[in-house]
């Protein structure tokens, strides 16, 4: 069984301690990728449900830097672990019992610095968790607070801290002196004390501002904290808590009014400056790592670099999706900021260059704005090679492997450029991909301004040399009049196509190209065209499918089943009523059956028999998606259960269904999360040889989280949110690649005072007799005299060991 | 026919922009619809032609274009095939290098100093004050070389000598000029301006023919060296004419070649007939041993340090060696282009760069560019040519032939940067950094124009230059009333429908309308009124029309009675359509009966 499709930017990634591995929260999950290759190395497993934060042990000093790769992670199951995550281990587990939602370790760097002498310090971490059972206080309801935890000892530290509306994300500065939070238009802060951390003698400042604040960020050692609001102003406050830090509840010293620009009432700070440029709800704000840029952004998908003493901005524009998090690295040339399209760009810092992009798959496409039946967007699905292409909003369809987990390749398919800030005007609304893959057609659309233009067109494109990358055939422009396509088929064996539309006719395509080799191109000729246009009594055609050998044509017109020869364009048959209008057929393989189901009010799941033109068996049950193997007789059934059922409390609000067509009992049944919208495809199994010539059953949920399994093996089980990993996609030894000194002279031997080493550590190999090649080469390669001397000395001294052996 | 033109849009540079795309109409002619969809609805489908690539590039639209052409017309050019033509060597010999070209910058001369037909064994430039020695039979006659462009040029000094004299040497400032004798005397003398040459030392060491007589080349003026055919080398000291440093059977056979070395005053080369090139310092004084010997493998009759001082050019029979002596005598390169006995080598500045320019008994005076090992270009002259000397400022070249002729080519014009070159160490200089040319010159913005790719070449194209339109760039910067006055303006319908596409994708279209002003309201009326009711448009063009209409009544009413044309216009308009309409759907009503009972 095979998961994957999580979105990587749930909550901000975090870098290694060397900035050569990337910690991705992806559902229950901690994906380690390499920074240098941008591929998966590793998963830590263990949570049961979605990963809240992360924070890596920071690395104090040079004692074995190479081997601590350890890491505390927060989930919202109420259990915080402890991890080594070069192997990767779980060292150590904590049950908080509550859903943590953020979570800072603030005096981490001074706990691992004085680890080694004074044991006895307590590793202290603020944690914001969610208290649902919390009563209403004030007639508010309180469900988040921020709480302060000894996980050395895994006990609560005093009392609560803050109380809020819903649980906030901590803030802290990076030398552990600060920790915020937003509250609603005021900042929180506290000051970390270095010692006797409880709760009692932590002194709250507050800091105001008149709009709701989205996030803040604390200056790396200055008492400089950042704060953005929804309306895209950034606050800067310079020197705040000078007052109530230091003071420490001496007498209060009286604020001098005149001379605070900016700040509001009584707030403890010296100046308050804002910026605006941003339009929208600031995302992130970040400092850099040498204190003098400030960088912002939100939803235009730009990065502003202000310059902190003067405020002057820079940019990097160009990123193409709504910016979600930014995360600078122990390594200053290496951050990276996490887009909302589920990408993770690593840049090359001062010149903000994408050196390697981390993408999953592409969130669906939300058409809130959209009327009714047009809003579903289909996607297609690869049998033979099993990868989806999903229709994404910057006018593109991403190529998704879902057995590999990774993205294949990009298509612009609309000649636009995306703009995060404008409203979708036009979109790409179907998306079907032939069985075999070698063919594409794409159908997008244009919508009206007050009535006015609009436009519908088709593309067909056929495939080019290798997976995922697919040329433009034909544009066939408003292929049905005015109306929307409703449904696309291509026939197994032959390029053709139809196309159906809700103005009640549906057309058959042929593409009769040929192609003209042109030096080393191949250029096609001819294109697709129309050859039939049919319509039934002018009922609007809402789904086709071809039979297997692709000689029968199957056209839904509403209720009814219409059977055409589509070759000379002949109504074969008509097959009887169902109780709403079809949205889907579906033929089983090779078989005497058709399938059907319809939604709405009257949803239901038909099985029709062609041969005697009547139902075999039928459900009522409201179903999202059919899909039928070609060969064999079973068929997947994706249902989503009325509000009734039971399973709605636990999430769980679909189920997907294998029949044996001839059989109205299902053969097994999962129960799964977010069914809306979701997608069910079988696919071939390239996997593993012994499992060849399996299909698997690819299931796609709402938000383009995927599970691959084979509905043979796997058990009839409560859900289909197996913890099963991925394969990681390379391996470690990517890691051990050396670089500077190390790739030029090897590793360094450890150096121990203690324990002197014996010169097998010595990194290169020594000839006979190393006296006479040990100085030859040019100085700059040579090794450093530090290392030649010990050899050097040792051969010598071998050297008149011989000679005394000789001499007596 | 629907036609649409993806148009481009960007943010102020900020954003990926695609080319401007127009589908062309032309490029269609052979794309006509076929029967059943003009019968269809002549308003709906077209198949794209050709495969339009993902990337949108224009090198795509050109392909196809080219496709196009290539379909429709196929062009065979009446031209003879390239073997058959005749090869003429004129025209082969008149292909332009730098190089030739600035050969050809010279005028030859021919010029006989002695009318005796005796051949002229050795020339030589003075360093500094252009003057010209030639050792040609008794005598070394001393030109000014500011009169060697004319006819018959002035002797500047004939230097009294009691035999045949030989190798005619310039002190390094040209105060001095030493020449050796048959007899074996070297004798130094004087060259005022005014007064004749004066003897003012007499060096008797050499009992055979003294052929090789050098100055130091660098500031070393009161030493002299000087070889012979009795294998003698001598350096002198030249105020108490008593050799310094003598090598009494420095080779074994006679000494005919020597040079000294461009970076040392103590080091020299000899070449002699013995087949072998050595090195001396004078420094080392180890007997009769030389530092370094080189065996050429033929008589040497000329050797030559080249600039570094770390190569040196020996030449001996038909070939040309270059050698590295810092290597210890490793050979470098080998010229054979010579057909005959290569006589004389000298350096000279062609341009910035130094050339090593060799003659032969054969009459060719071949000139190599050490740097790339490669023979750069060739002269024929009538005689066999002996010597060659090369002016210090690179504008006079003179070789002497065996028949006493002495053959020069002078530069017609100067190139206004070769002025600057110093007069004495041309030779011997780092070349300076490559001048740029001057921009006033029209060859500054053709250079590079005329190179041919190599095979192997990477060729890397120029990006084509997208050419946007004037609406195109007006959209770019958001100026989107602006970009539909002036693309209404150009009349082109199909440009004016591709802008109110994009204007409808902005959502901008019903602002654009009202912010019309009454001119261009009526730009746009008269458009609308023109191609309302044409199929392919005319759903657009209805509902644009009926929103106008509706958003600016006012401005309608008042504005005139020009407006009011447009209106009159567009009502006929539609009305004349609904008839057309009718009578359609007459025609229909009496077909689709008869479909019907062919159908059965």
């Amino acid at each position: 069984m095979i998961v994957g499709g999580q979105s990587l930017v749930t909550s901000p990634p975090v870098f290694s301690h060397d900035g050569k591995k990337l910690l991705v929260c992806t559902g229950c999950t901690v994906s380690v990728f390499s920074t240098t290759t941008g591929m998966l190395i590793t998963e830590l497993e263990g949570h049961t449900e979605r990963l809240t934060s992360i924070v890596v042990v920071p690395v104090a000093g040079t004692v074995g830097t190479k081997f601590s790769n350890y890491c505390w992670t927060a989930s919202l199951d109420g259990m915080i672990f402890y991890w080594d995550f070069s192997t990767p281990d779980l060292l150590k587990k904590i049950n908080v019992q509550l859903p943590v939602h953020s979570f800072v370790i603030p005096n981490i760097l001074s706990a691992s610095l004085g680890r080694s002498d004074k044991a006895s310090q307590n590793l202290y971490a603020f944690i914001s968790v969610e208290d649902a059972n919390k009563g209403v206080e004030n007639g508010k309801h309180l469900h988040g607070s921020i709480q302060i935890y000894d996980l050395t000892n895994s006990t609560r530290a005093g009392g609560v801290l803050a109380e809020t509306h819903k649980p906030e994300t901590l803030a802290v500065s990076k030398s552990g002196e600060f920790v915020g939070i937003k509250k609603k238009q005021q900042l929180n802060i506290w000051r970390v004390p270095n010692k006797n951390l409880k709760s009692v003698n932590m002194k709250k400042l507050k800091l105001h501002h008149t709009r709701t604040l989205s996030c803040l960020a604390f200056h790396p050692t200055k008492c400089i904290v950042a704060a953005g609001d929804v309306s895209g102003r950034i606050l800067i406050w310079r020197g705040f808590g000078k007052m109530r830090h230091s003071q420490d509840g001496g007498g209060k010293m009286k604020i001098d009014m005149g001379d605070r620009p900016g700040v509001r009432g009584e707030d403890d700070a010296d100046s308050c400056s804002t910026w605006h440029w941003h339009s929208s709800e600031i995302k992130f704000l970040m400092f850099s790592s040498d204190e003098a840029y400030l960088f912002s952004g939100a939803k235009e998908g730009v990065i502003v670099v202000w310059q902190l003493d003067t405020g002057n901005k820079t940019y990097k524009p160009n990123i193409g999706s709504p910016l979600m998090y930014f995360t600078d690295s122990p390594d200053p040339s290496l951050s990276c900021v996490s887009c909302e399209d589920n990408q993770i760009h690593l840049l090359r810092m001062p010149s903000m260059d994408i050196i390697k992009s981390i993408s999953g798959i592409k969130p669906p496409l939300i058409l809130s704005e959209l009327q009714g039946d047009r809003s579903r967007v289909i996607i297609g699905c690869d049998r033979s090679i099993g990868f989806v292409a999903l229709p994404t909003k910057d006018y593109r369809i991403q190529f998704f492997s879902l057995l590999d987990g990774t993205d294949i390749s990009h298509l612009q398919v609309i000649e636009r450029n995306y703009d995060p800030v404008d409203e979708t005007t036009v979109f790409i609304s179907l998306v079907e991909v032939s069985d075999d893959g070698s063919m594409m057609s794409t159908v997008e659309e244009k919508l009206p301004e007050m009535g006015i233009g609009g436009l519908i067109s088709l593309k067909f494109w056929i495939r080019g040399s290798h997976t995922g990358q697919y040329t433009l055939s034909t544009i066939i422009y408003e292929p049905h009049n005015n109306a929307g396509v409703s449904d696309m088929a291509f026939c197994p064996g032959r390029s053709m196509a139809v196309s159906t539309s809700y103005c009640g006719n549906f057309k058959v395509w042929v593409n009769n190209s040929s192609f003209i080799h042109s030096g080393d191109e191949i250029q096609e000729k001819g294109g697709w065209r129309c050859q039939s246009v049919s319509s039934y009594k002018e009922i609007p055609m809402t789904a086709a499918a071809f039979s297997g050998d692709g000689s029968v044509l199957a056209v839904a017109a509403e209720t009814k089943i219409t059977l055409w020869d589509p070759l000379n364009n002949v109504l074969v048959a008509i097959i009887g009523d169902s109780l709403g209008p079809i949205r889907r057929l579906a033929f089983v393989g090779s078989s005497e059956y058709i399938m059907s189901f319809s939604s709405g009010t009257k949803a239901d799941l038909v099985v029709w028999n062609i041969s005697n033109l009547s139902t075999h068996w039928s459900y009522k049950l409201l179903v999202e998606d059919i899909c039928c193997t070609r060969s064999e007789t079973r068929v997947a059934v994706l249902a989503l259960l009325s509000s009734s059922d039971k399973s709605i409390s636990t999430g769980k609000d679909g189920m997907v269904l294998v029949f044996d067509v001839e059989n109205p009992i299902p053969v097994s049944t999962w129960f799964v999360k977010k069914a809306k919208g979701g997608r069910l495809s079988f696919i071939n199994n390239k996997l593993g040889e012994a499992t060849d010539g399996k299909l698997l059953l690819a299931y796609i949920n709402g938000e383009h989280n995927y599970v691959l399994f084979d509905p043979s093996n796997v058990k009839e089980q409560e859900d289909l949110i197996p913890k099963s990993a991925r394969r990681p996609q390379s391996y470690a030894h990517d890691e051990n690649v050396s670089h500077g000194y190390a790739s030029i002279y090897g590793e360094l031997p450890s150096f121990d005072l203690t324990k002197a080493r014996s010169s097998d550590s010595i990194p290169f190999v020594l000839s006979e007799r190393p006296w006479e090649t040990i100085f030859s080469g040019s100085s700059h390669a040579l090794p450093p005299l530090s290392k030649l001397c010990s050899p050097f000395l040792e051969s010598l001294l071998q050297k008149a060991e011989k000679q005394t052996v000789l001499s007596q | 026919m629907y036609l649409q033109s993806p148009l481009p849009l960007g943010n102020c540079g900020t954003r990926l922009c695609f080319p401007y795309e127009e589908l062309d109409v032309s490029d269609l002619n052979d794309w006509t619809p076929r029967p059943w969809l003009a019968l269809q609805n002549p308003s709906e489908a077209v198949t794209r032609p050709p495969a339009l690539s993902t990337e949108y590039t224009t090198k795509t639209k050109r392909s196809e274009a080219m496709m196009a052409d290539e379909a429709t017309r196929r062009v065979f050019p009446t031209e003879p095939a390239s073997h058959l033509r005749p090869r003429s060597r004129s025209v082969k010999s008149l292909v332009s290098t730098p190089e030739s070209s600035f050969w050809r910058t010279f005028r030859s001369s021919t010029l006989h100093p002695s009318y005796l037909h005796l051949p002229i064994t050795s020339l030589s430039f003075s360093p500094n004050s252009s003057l010209l020695a030639a050792a040609s039979s008794t005598s070394v006659r001393v030109f000014s070389s500011l009169s060697l462009s004319e006819y018959d040029p002035t002797l500047f000094a004939t230097l009294p000598l009691p035999d045949l004299a030989y190798s005619p040497s310039f002190r390094c400032d040209g105060a001095l000029i030493a020449a050796g004798c048959e007899n074996g005397a070297v004798r130094v003398f004087d060259l005022p301006n005014d007064k004749p040459p004066k003897t003012l030392r007499r060096l008797n060491a050499h009992s055979c023919a003294s052929r090789v007589v050098g100055f130091p080349l660098l500031d070393h003026k009161l030493r002299l060296f000087s070889a012979g055919d009795d294998a003698l080398f001598v350096q002198w000291d030249l105020p108490t004419e008593t050799p310094l440093f003598s090598v009494p059977g420095a080779h074994r056979d006679y000494i005919r070649a020597g040079a000294p070395s461009p970076v040392s005053p103590d080091v020299f080369v000899t070449g002699s007939y013995d087949h072998t090139v050595k090195i001396w310092d004078a420094r080392v004084n180890s007997g009769t041993s030389s530092v370094l010997s080189i065996n050429h493998g033929h008589p040497v009759e000329s050797v030559l340090f080249l600039p570094s001082g770390g190569l040196v050019a020996t030449a001996g029979g038909n070939t040309i060696k270059i050698w590295d002596v810092i290597a210890g005598g490793k050979p470098v390169y080998s010229v054979e282009t010579h057909n005959k006995t290569v006589t004389a080598l000298t350096l000279a500045k062609v341009r910035d760069d130094t050339r090593l320019l060799s003659v032969s008994i054969d009459g060719y005076l071949k000139s190599f560019d050490f740097s790339r090992f490669k023979i750069t270009h060739s002269m024929r002259y009538p005689a066999p040519l002996l010597s060659v000397a090369f002016s210090p400022t690179g504008t006079i070249r003179v070789v002497g032939t065996n028949n006493g002729a002495m053959y020069m080519g002078i530069k017609k014009k100067k190139d206004e940067f070769e002025d600057q070159v110093g007069s004495d160490d041309f030779a011997w200089s780092v070349p300076l950094p490559e001048k740029p040319t001057s921009r006033k010159n029209i060859r500054y913005f053709k250079r590079g124009q005329s190179e041919k790719p190599s095979e192997g070449d990477f060729i890397i194209k120029r990006p084509e230059k997208v050419k946007l339109k004037e609406h195109d760039r007006l959209l770019r910067k958001f100026l989107h009333k602006d970009a539909l006055v002036s693309v209404l303006k150009t009349q082109q319908t199909t440009s004016i429908m591709a802008v109110l596409e994009e204007l409808v994708a902005r959502r901008k279209l019903i602002k654009c309308i009202s912010n019309l002003d009454n001119d261009e309201l009526k730009l746009l009326l008269s458009f609308i009124s023109k191609k309302a009711t044409q199929p392919w448009c005319a759903r657009f063009f209805m509902d644009l029309a009926k929103w106008v209409l509706e958003i600016r009544a006012e401005d309608i009413r008042s504005g005139g009675p020009e407006m009011a044309v447009h209106v009159r216009n567009l009502r006929s308009m539609v009305a004349h359509e609904i008839q057309v309409q009718r009578s359609l759907q007459e025609i229909q009503g009496m077909i689709s009966p008869l479909l019907v009972i062919a159908g059965k």
